[in-house]
């Protein structure tokens, strides 16, 4: 006898969902699956499930028939496992707001580890602007041919440059023959100015091709300027992006780019952005960027949250793989699972008194949402929830061990983020000793030249009111890198 | 309210690192910064140092210390390179390796004092420019530059001394 479909997991509800969220759910789905716009292989019959899913569930009578036939809900065998760990034991009963810091982990169940990561399918957006004669275009070019011969032959691979318009130098294929595709990159040449949607957009349009399920649909942008009045535009499309499963990751080269704008821009995909302040070291971060992808199980794992009154979101930052700050809203895009490592994200919470006054005071009600490629089943939404007791005294217990790490580092950084909104708001003066500050802490961290181009910073403040655009963008990634975990070696 | 022991400043209750100065101001007399299995050893004086070096050996790491006061083994992790020092609660200085368990404070260990680094099969010590000096074999390093470390060799940071045991001698 065929099974009944699950028809929540189909649609990615949870089994209480309301008739609202059904139909939201349906309609998403079927924006991205809708047989006129997609032609991948099966998705049709997934269309028509969905199809049915909606049709089933969102008639009264036949949504309790069929939620009679289904069986116990049990808590799903998930192929991943989380958990939460919390600075404190539990919250104390006071008259003020305290704070209260939480690391999600999320990790992938081991039989994942044995499954072949998916295949990609990528898109590689060059910046073949003027300003990246000066030898850049030539290392852009062997560091694209290095990523391109690393590719596994269930790959797909597209190439696309931009200036002031944007051509398609390798269109979205398998890379079959190397050596062909090695000529074309080589005949790339700088010229024109930098339009970032441009590129952006053709990049998208290539991975479109072939965007499924089933594969790790990324776009890599890689630009050294600027862009100007098409911002607003490719966020859009980030968003596009980002309900099609397709991430985006931008790398920087040199200090002209806009650093806040590429945050931006990969954080609405749970992608991620990185500072190349060498051009010889542009080959090693996009390698390891292909790296990283060819080890992704799930693109993008979203948490959607339901706002707790008095229990506010703070701050949020993956602190690995990829470390970044994490813009805070309904739906978080946490970033990538990876087969071999963890996902982890550092939450600040600001607990208002009001929460304290109840015995367990709830800090997040949400669910986590991810596909993973490999697996041909939909995984319905997780429910997760923070939740702290509360007492009167505070317990005696240290932070855990890992908080502790991921927080003494993640505090320098958070130290030039204070004094980069302090310089935009003109207090030049704070600003410039929060510089002194993170220079002392990075001096005794050992960090000594990050702390030196912190002192200048301070200097370059109280002269001339602003931070330089190279010491910035040093100071900010460098902080960043620092929470990074230490690669481990292979041993003797 | 907490306030900072080095700014002043009031953070709310349940900080653990000042907003303002990055100071850590939680309460937390017992951190280490790497979970160590710090197996002691019941050693007979006879045969201790044998004993010590089996039982380093079986360990599967590329270095262990031997904490010649305690007699303790600290088998470092798989990472090729660790910060020795001691962990102090006014400042967020993270050692690899905290010391404050073997009398680090009393004898003399620097915040960040030493650093052990392997490169392929060579291993290398430096001192961090720490108050007391860092010697190998009884003589004092200079500071920041590198020296090769043998298997059996002595350190000693300050007054803390430390055996070597590689795993590869």
């Amino acid at each position: 006898m065929a099974k009944t479909p699950d028809y929540y997991a189909i649609l990615g509800v949870t089994r209480d969902a309301p008739q609202e969220e059904i139909k939201r759910a349906y309609l998403e789905a079927a924006q991205r699956l809708h047989p006129d716009k997609n032609k991948a292989v099966g998705e049709t019959e997934i269309f028509l499930e969905v199809q049915q899913a909606y049709e089933t569930l969102t008639n009264a009578a036949r949504r309790k028939k069929y939620d009679a036939s289904l069986p116990q809900e049990e808590q799903p065998s998930l192929p991943f496992n989380y958990k939460a760990y919390y600075s404190r034991p539990n919250l104390v009963r006071m008259d003020e707001a305290q704070m209260l810091y939480i690391l999600l982990e999320i990790a992938p169940q081991e039989k994942l580890e044995e499954i072949p990561a998916p295949p990609l399918n990528v898109s590689l957006v060059l910046d073949r602007s003027t300003s990246m004669k000066d030898g850049k275009m030539d290392v852009l070019k062997s560091a694209a041919i290095k990523v391109m011969q690393n590719l596994r032959s269930q790959d797909i691979f597209s190439v696309v440059t931009f200036s002031d318009r944007a051509e398609v130098l390798i269109p979205a294929s398998y890379p079959y023959d190397k050596r062909k595709l090695e000529s074309r990159i080589q005949m790339l040449q700088p010229s024109g100015a930098t339009e970032i949607f441009q590129g952006l957009q053709a990049g998208y349009d290539e991975i479109q091709r072939n965007v499924s399920q089933e594969r790790i649909d990324h776009i890599i942008l890689l630009t050294d300027g600027h862009t100007y009045g098409d911002e607003q535009q490719c966020l859009d499309l980030a968003e596009r992006a980002a309900k099609q499963g397709i991430g985006i990751s931008a790398m920087g080269i040199g200090k002209e780019w806009n650093d806040t704008f590429l945050d931006t821009l990969a954080n609405r995909t749970g992608g991620s952005s990185r500072y190349i302040a060498r051009k010889e070291d542009i080959q090693k971060f996009l390698v390891e960027k292909f790296e990283v992808l060819a080890r992704t199980l799930a693109d993008d794992v979203v948490l959607d949250i339901k706002k707790i009154p008095g229990a506010e979101m703070a701050y949020a930052f993956r602190t690995q793989p990829e470390t970044g700050p994490l813009p805070i809203e309904d739906s978080i895009h946490l970033g990538p699972l990876l087969q071999d490592s963890t996902l982890h994200v550092l939450f600040e919470y600001r607990v208002d008194a009001s929460l304290t006054k109840q015995d367990v005071a709830y800090l997040l009600r949400g669910q986590l949402k991810l596909s993973l490629a490999a697996l041909p089943t939909p995984i319905p939404p997780f429910k997760i929830e923070f939740s702290r007791e509360v007492k009167d005294e505070a317990g005696k217990e240290p932070p855990p061990a890992l908080i502790i790490q991921s927080l003494g580092k993640l505090t320098l950084y958070r130290m030039q983020e204070k004094a980069h909104m302090e310089v935009e708001q003109g207090q030049f003066e704070l600003a410039a000793q929060h510089m002194k500050n993170l220079a002392t802490s990075l001096l005794a961290q050992g960090e000594r030249s990050l702390a030196r181009t912190a002192i200048i910073e301070a200097e370059n403040i109280v002269k001339m009111q602003s931070f330089s655009e190279e010491g910035s963008k040093e100071i900010k990634y460098g902080t960043r890198a620092l929470i990074m975990p230490q690669e481990k070696e292979q041993p003797i | 309210m907490i306030e900072c022991p080095n700014c002043q400043h009031n953070n709310l209750d349940g900080t653990v690192f000042c907003s303002e100065c990055g100071t850590q101001v939680s309460n937390s007399h017992s951190i280490v910064t790497q979970n160590i299995a710090a197996d002691s050893l019941p050693l007979s004086p006879v045969d201790r140092k044998q004993t010590t070096e089996a039982y380093a050996k079986s360990l599967d790491t590329w270095a262990s210390l031997h904490l010649l006061d305690s007699g303790q083994i600290l088998p470092l992790g798989d990472r090729t390179e660790f910060t020795l020092g001691r962990v102090s609660e006014a400042q967020p200085i993270m050692p690899d390796i905290d010391l404050t368990p073997y009398q680090a404070y009393a004898s003399g260990v620097s915040r960040l004092h030493t650093v052990l680094k392997r490169e392929g099969k060579r291993v290398f010590v430096m001192d961090l420019g720490s108050s007391n000096g860092t010697y190998l074999n009884g003589k004092r390093l200079k500071p920041n530059v590198d020296q090769t470390l043998n298997h059996g060799d002595m350190l000693a940071l300050g007054k803390l001394k430390i055996q070597i045991l590689l795993k590869n001698p």
